[in-house]
């Protein structure tokens, strides 16, 4: 598969939340990266859709709405 | 990184889906039955029963039957071994053929059709628990096997 | 013109269920126009042939192939240019044998791995001929699904899963994923049409393809 490089400027603050998720995840950051974009573009075309995204909290009973992807 | 998927590993590990079947995703058509009510296993108990009893009664082995019938010895054992075992239909013919019973009986012991009538597959599985699985057959088999012939023969009760 | 082929082809291998030969075959990614019409053209009329004959011998309708009203152009056409979904086809003698579409958004289940990404199989199938059917249908080549589950698990380890996959089993198929695959069975899911849910752990996943590392030397 052929592959394209880029140069990505992160501040410290989005570093240390890239290395922290990568750990967590146990990814290295460009795969972690990948796996965003892929959430970010499906995010994107439901919303496009006009459906909603939700957070639901069974315990609580509680649902939020994500407004600001 | 190295494709681990080469053709002599689809070789070597092709034999994993003999006689099995592979599919995954949602179907949406009709909900999977519950568990439950899936085809009793007693009256495929029975089935598996009567198979056994009906060839050693012949004094035929598997592989026998296996020629005869034109049905896999995998499949004949199955038949007689495994209660969740589903047999098709084509080999239930060729059974029924062989020991000249009903294929439409060997088939709603099977599960594959509901049977209409339930007096038949009670009987049955009441003529199978009569057996006990040794060796050679003895009178008391011998007795499960007529009782279990008579209820599966086409002519009584339909 | 002719229409876009595979973006990349590699060389796997079939049984011949007759004879126990291998075969040559190909793995397509993603499916291809050839693909959807030789499923136009070859499976489509092959399953309905299968379900006149369940039909005549009258088997219940819930053991008929689960997949029967299964519309690959349709799921194809939904992919769009989603970078979430990904799918394939296994190719052998000139014609399609089997195709698959994978997730690559969904998260894991079994507790140790609960919410870690995976490979998940949005759905599977092998051709209508290389089946067992209930009316005595003997399959052509066997391996298939097979070498669909090792993919999926190779997928896995590139985008660094480490080989966890999931998936929902039709209901013919859960003997398969528990026994042969080793897969860890989550029960039957009441969100899923009831189907059983299977999920692959790194280390299930690496036995899996240890075992035919080591018997093919």
């Amino acid at each position: 598969m052929s592959k394209r490089t880029m140069t990505l400027n992160l501040s410290p603050e989005e570093m240390d939340v890239l290395e922290a998720l990568s750990l967590k995840k146990d990814l290295s950051k460009t795969l972690l990266l990948r796996q965003a974009l892929r959430l970010y573009q499906r995010v994107e075309e439901r919303l496009e859709r006009g459906e909603t995204l939700f957070f639901e909290d069974e315990a609580k009973k509680q649902k939020a709405e994500i407004m600001m992807l | 990184m190295a494709d681990r998927i080469t053709p002599e590993w689809c070789l070597a590990m092709a034999h994993l889906e003999i006689g099995h079947e592979v599919g995954a995703g949602l179907t949406a058509i009709d909900p999977v039955p519950d568990e439950d009510t899936e085809g009793s296993d007693e009256s495929r108990l029975a089935l598996g029963r009567f198979v056994s009893l009906a060839r050693r009664g012949r004094g035929m082995s598997i592989d026998t039957l296996a020629e005869l019938t034109e049905v896999d010895v995998g499949e004949l054992l199955s038949i007689e071994r495994d209660a969740h075992h589903l047999p098709d239909t084509r080999t239930l013919y060729q059974l029924a053929q062989i020991f000249g019973v009903s294929q439409h009986k060997l088939m709603g012991l099977s599960g594959l059709t509901r049977p209409k009538d339930l007096k038949y597959v009670d009987e049955a599985i009441r003529y199978a628990a009569l057996s006990e699985s040794v060796a050679r057959l003895t009178k008391e088999e011998q007795a499960a096997l007529d009782g279990l012939i008579a209820v599966l023969s086409e002519r009584k009760g339909k | 013109m002719t229409p876009p082929g595979p973006k990349s082809i590699s060389q796997v291998a079939l049984m011949d269920a007759v004879s126990g030969a291998g075969v040559p075959a190909e793995f397509w990614q993603p499916i291809t126009d050839k693909n959807l019409a030789d499923w136009e053209a070859h499976w489509r009329p092959a399953i309905q042939e299968q379900l006149v004959l369940l039909s005549d011998a009258g088997v219940e309708r819930h053991l008929w192939p689960q997949s029967r009203e299964w519309n690959w152009r349709k799921k194809h056409n939904a992919l769009g240019s989603s970078l979430s979904n990904e799918s394939a086809a296994v190719m052998a003698a000139g014609v399609t044998q089997g195709m698959m579409i994978v997730d690559l958004d969904f998260r894991a289940r079994i507790e140790e791995q609960a919410r870690q990404h995976m490979v998940y199989i949005d759905f599977l199938e092998v051709a209508p001929w290389n089946r067992r059917t209930l009316t005595g249908g003997a399959p052509r080549y066997v391996g298939i699904g097979t070498l669909m589950i090792g993919k999926a698990i190779q997928r896995s380890l590139e985008l660094g899963f480490k080989g966890r996959i999931g998936l929902h089993s039709l209901p013919q198929s859960n003997d398969y994923y528990a026994n042969q695959c080793g897969m860890r069975d989550l029960g039957s899911d009441a969100n899923y049409n009831k189907l059983r849910y299977f999920e692959m752990t790194p280390d299930m996943a690496e036995r899996f393809l240890m075992r035919g590392e080591r018997s093919g030397r």
